[in-house]
């Protein structure tokens, strides 16, 4: 409603009859009134309008496309999200964040922002996106809350982009609050349970997106020093007619008109390729354990870093391949993600890293003395139980500090029915261990390429033929001699990052007690 | 009562063959009899104790060559320790391949038992621990891991540490070739680890239980000795040698120039009177002040007795494994 309009119904007034006059009066004064009211408003709209030089520089547009330069003192285009606003009388702060950076903003009442326009910058709501056009200034003092410390915005203009919601269910500042620290303040920090039921916001911390990077690096680099070596990427199936490593710990699947398993791990299928010639192979993907384990470190589904390979003359070849993999994911870690380490210490802290090359191999009877000096009794051919194995980390970090090592030599009984037993000695067999942080991360071995010799350990271990008959005949056409393992993608992510609980390097973790988001 | 009379069967004066190489003595018993009268024969026969003086001279002539021969004996014995350390004049390889057949039992006497040195053998493998910083490569050590390494049955690796990112190729293969056997590791006496890390001073761990490490570089190459050969019985030499070893580390290889100068000049005056520091016998003070001296400075201003017995260590045989490090 202009001005305009609002004289053209005063002036119609004058043209009418008596009869109509008083109508009209009535009319009028109606009109009056409403005109009067809408006088108000255009005068104050007209007057906030007059006084918002700035209004074209805030709202909530369609669609804007940002375009990025960025230097001290240009003029640039930004999208983020609200981290935080805070109004300061003439001034509002706001921090905008990008995946872990974030960066201090200011909109401060002038010639090129208005009180309106501060008002709206600090309505806008926390995680919402928004465009920003500012000009980048350089700051005398540094911003210690913000990882850009040297600068901050000046904003010119303002755009939400998509808005979100007044109420989230979980701060982020909460969430990334070390837990020490929130109980010695009294302030909150997030229980595990709430992070994961609202994952998609907890993933936005600054810890979190570390982590998840690195997890990336680790794959990385597998993929990457496995493809030197001349290793074959492979994908094997998940789902599977028999279970491979005793029935008990399968998810059972209904496969149209029969049932059908997911696969534990693809060992039998990694053989089975080692049987086809591929010579060296490895695979990653999930694998399904229906174990009803709530620990720390154990989840229903998880990554499988998978390596087989066969060998020419002795199954070290195979160790000596499996720990240059590794060490080289390590190296390739402590080089190229410093950063990402250094933020989830400032949540989690720990110690860093360390590690041997080449890496240091102990056997069994060695590590069976070490905890017999160490005061614990132990049987021979008795496996390692997780306190034992924790103390053997720690025996093993004070002597060679080492966070990372082999096992070899296992006793025979506790392995599986497919290990190859040790031609020299028959209480012991070729398979090896290998340990970070005093925790198991890889458990392989030579396997058994002879049918004969696998049929008998199998009955040995009084397993059904039937059940593992296919597994049995892939080795009927000749096989070479060959060994691998298989390490847990989380599990190293956990242990290499010095963290206490596999869910916060699963994205979206799977347990018994949790199958959403 | 008469007998029976048989004619003479064989002739009366019968001479016999004497031999001709013999000396002949005068018959003691036949002459004395017959040249003397009853009452003089007692005054030349012997008396109690009394030994013939020809007798005599013999017995004296005896002794004499005894003692001349003791004398030859020690003599021998003498120049044979230092046949063993030529001077510059002999054959390099001809000297490496006679110490080659047995420097360890020549030169480290003396019995040693791992068992009661480092405790029973619990069925593993005894593996000391070495975290050295590749900057200062610890040269005492390997050689003395070389001479184990003749001695027992060692199985010796080298580790890079995660806190050095990378050494240099002569630093990981230090220790020699990987042994063929290294896969058994249960068939080794001794495990030698070396680990290059960042370390600010050398450092030893072998029983973690019983046994603080040890630090220093001096202290890790006695307890190696140890194994070896023990320590000199005699106090006094056993107190030299450890001298020697810690001006070898403390002043020679940390020293100013002052002190490296005296340090020479020390040497020097020791190896005018003694083949080696620590008297007849190569010691652990010999390993360590060659290391220190060859490692700290240039070999052209160093005096001449030193000089003489840097080559006789060199020719010795024990110092090629520390010989990349030294140019």
């Amino acid at each position: 409603m202009t001005k305009d309009e609002v004289q053209g119904a005063t002036e119609e007034e004058q043209a009418q009859s008596k009869k109509g006059l008083k109508k009209q009066q009535k009319e009028a004064e109606k009109a009056a009134k409403k005109a009067e009211k809408q006088a108000k408003l255009a005068a104050d709209q007209q007057g906030s309008e007059e006084e918002d030089f700035a209004k074209d520089r805030y709202g909530v547009p369609l669609m804007v496309l940002p375009t990025k330069t960025g230097l001290v003192d240009q003029l640039i285009w930004l999208r983020a999200r609200v981290h935080t606003s805070r109004a300061k009388g003439k001034q509002c702060f706001l921090v905008l964040r990008q995946q872990q950076f974030n960066v201090q903003a200011l909109v401060a009442v002038g010639d090129r922002a208005s009180k309106q326009m501060v008002k709206f910058a600090a309505n806008i709501t926390k995680e919402s996106i928004v465009d920003v056009e500012a000009s980048v200034r350089k700051v005398e003092q540094k911003i210690e809350s913000c990882t850009q410390q040297d600068v901050e915005l000046h904003i010119e203009r303002i755009f939400v982009i998509s808005q979100s919601e007044a109420r989230l269910p979980l701060q982020l500042e909460d969430a990334v609050r070390p837990d020490g620290e929130g109980e010695e303040e009294g302030r909150a920090t997030v229980n595990q349970d709430t992070k994961l039921d609202n994952r998609v916001i907890d993933l936005r911390t600054t810890t979190s997106q570390a982590i998840f990077r690195l997890q990336s690096g680790v794959c990385k680099l597998f993929r990457d020093t496995l493809t030197n070596k001349g290793f074959v990427e492979i994908q094997t199936p998940k789902i599977i007619s028999a279970a491979s490593e005793g029935g008990a710990n399968v998810f059972t699947v209904s496969y149209f008109k029969t049932s059908a398993y997911l696969a534990q791990s693809p060992q039998l299928y990694k053989q089975m390729c080692i049987c086809a010639d591929f010579d060296k192979v490895f695979c990653v993907g999930p694998v399904f354990r229906a174990e009803d384990s709530n620990t720390h470190r154990h989840l229903t589904e998880f990554v499988g870093l998978d390596i087989e390979m066969a060998f020419s003359y002795h199954y070290h070849e195979v160790i000596d391949s499996i720990t240059d993999t590794m060490v080289q994911i390590f190296k390739g870690l402590r080089d190229n993600f410093q950063t990402e380490i250094l933020t989830v210490n400032k949540q989690y802290p720990s110690e860093p890293f360390k590690f041997l090359e080449p890496t240091l191999r102990l056997e069994y009877t060695e590590a069976l003395a070490m905890l017999h000096q160490a005061g614990v009794e132990m049987g021979d051919e008795e496996d390692l139980s997780t306190p034992n194995e924790k103390l053997l980390g720690r025996l093993v970090k004070e002597k060679y500090d080492t966070d990372f090592y082999v096992l070899d030599k296992y006793p025979l009984a506790v392995r599986p029915f497919y290990t190859m037993p040790d031609p020299n000695n028959a209480k012991y067999s070729n398979s090896y261990d290998m340990f970070m942080r005093g925790e198991e991360i890889l458990s392989g071995a030579q396997r058994v390429h002879d049918a004969q010799l696998l049929t008998e350990r199998a009955m040995h271990h009084q397993i059904d033929l039937e059940k593992i008959k296919s597994y049995i005949d892939s080795f009927r056409y000749g096989a070479p001699p060959h060994g691998g393992g298989g390490i847990g993608l989380e599990r190293v992510c956990m242990l290499y990052l010095g963290l206490h609980n596999i869910r916060q390097t699963s994205m979206f973790p799977r347990d018994p007690k949790r199958l959403t988001p | 009562m008469s007998m029976y009379q048989v004619k003479p069967v064989c002739g009366s004066l019968l001479k016999p063959d004497l031999p001709t190489c013999m000396y002949t003595l005068p018959n003691i018993h036949g002459q004395q009899g017959n040249s003397c009268t009853s009452d003089l024969c007692s005054e030349h026969a012997l008396q109690n104790g009394e030994v013939d003086p020809a007798v005599k001279a013999l017995e004296a002539r005896q002794d004499e060559i005894l003692r001349k021969l003791y004398e030859l004996k020690a003599a021998v014995d003498g120049l044979a320790k230092t046949v063993t350390t030529p001077d510059a004049d002999l054959d390099l390889t001809v000297s490496s391949s006679l110490s080659s057949q047995s420097p360890s039992s020549t030169t480290f006497t003396g019995v040693t038992n791992l068992d009661t040195l480092l405790g029973k053998d619990l069925g593993a493998l005894r593996d000391i621990v070495i975290n050295a910083n590749p900057a200062q490569p610890p040269l005492t050590l390997m050689v003395l891991h070389s001479v184990l390494c003749q001695r027992y049955r060692v199985l010796s690796t080298v580790h890079v540490h995660s806190s050095v990112s990378n050494v240099p190729p002569q630093l990981l293969s230090c220790l020699g070739p990987r042994h063929a056997d290294s896969y058994a590791r249960q068939m080794f006496q001794l495990g030698f680890t070396l680990i290059w890390k960042d370390v600010p001073k050398l450092q030893m761990k072998f029983s973690v239980q019983n046994m603080c490490p040890i630090e220093g570089e001096a202290n890790v190459a006695r307890f190696l000795f140890k194994l070896l050969s023990p320590y000199p019985s005699d106090a006094a030499l056993a107190t030299l040698v450890d001298s020697w070893v810690d001006m070898a580390f403390f002043q020679l290889a940390e020293g100013s120039a002052k002190e490296r100068a005296a340090v020479l000049r020390a040497l020097n005056s020791a190896l005018g009177r003694s083949p080696w520091l620590a008297g007849q016998e190569f010691s652990l003070a010999d390993m360590a002040c060659y290391c220190c001296v060859l490692q700290s400075g240039p070999a052209s201003s160093t005096p001449s007795n030193v000089q003489r017995w840097l080559k006789s260590c060199e020719n010795l045989g024990h110092f090629s494994p520390a010989k990349p490090f030294l140019q």
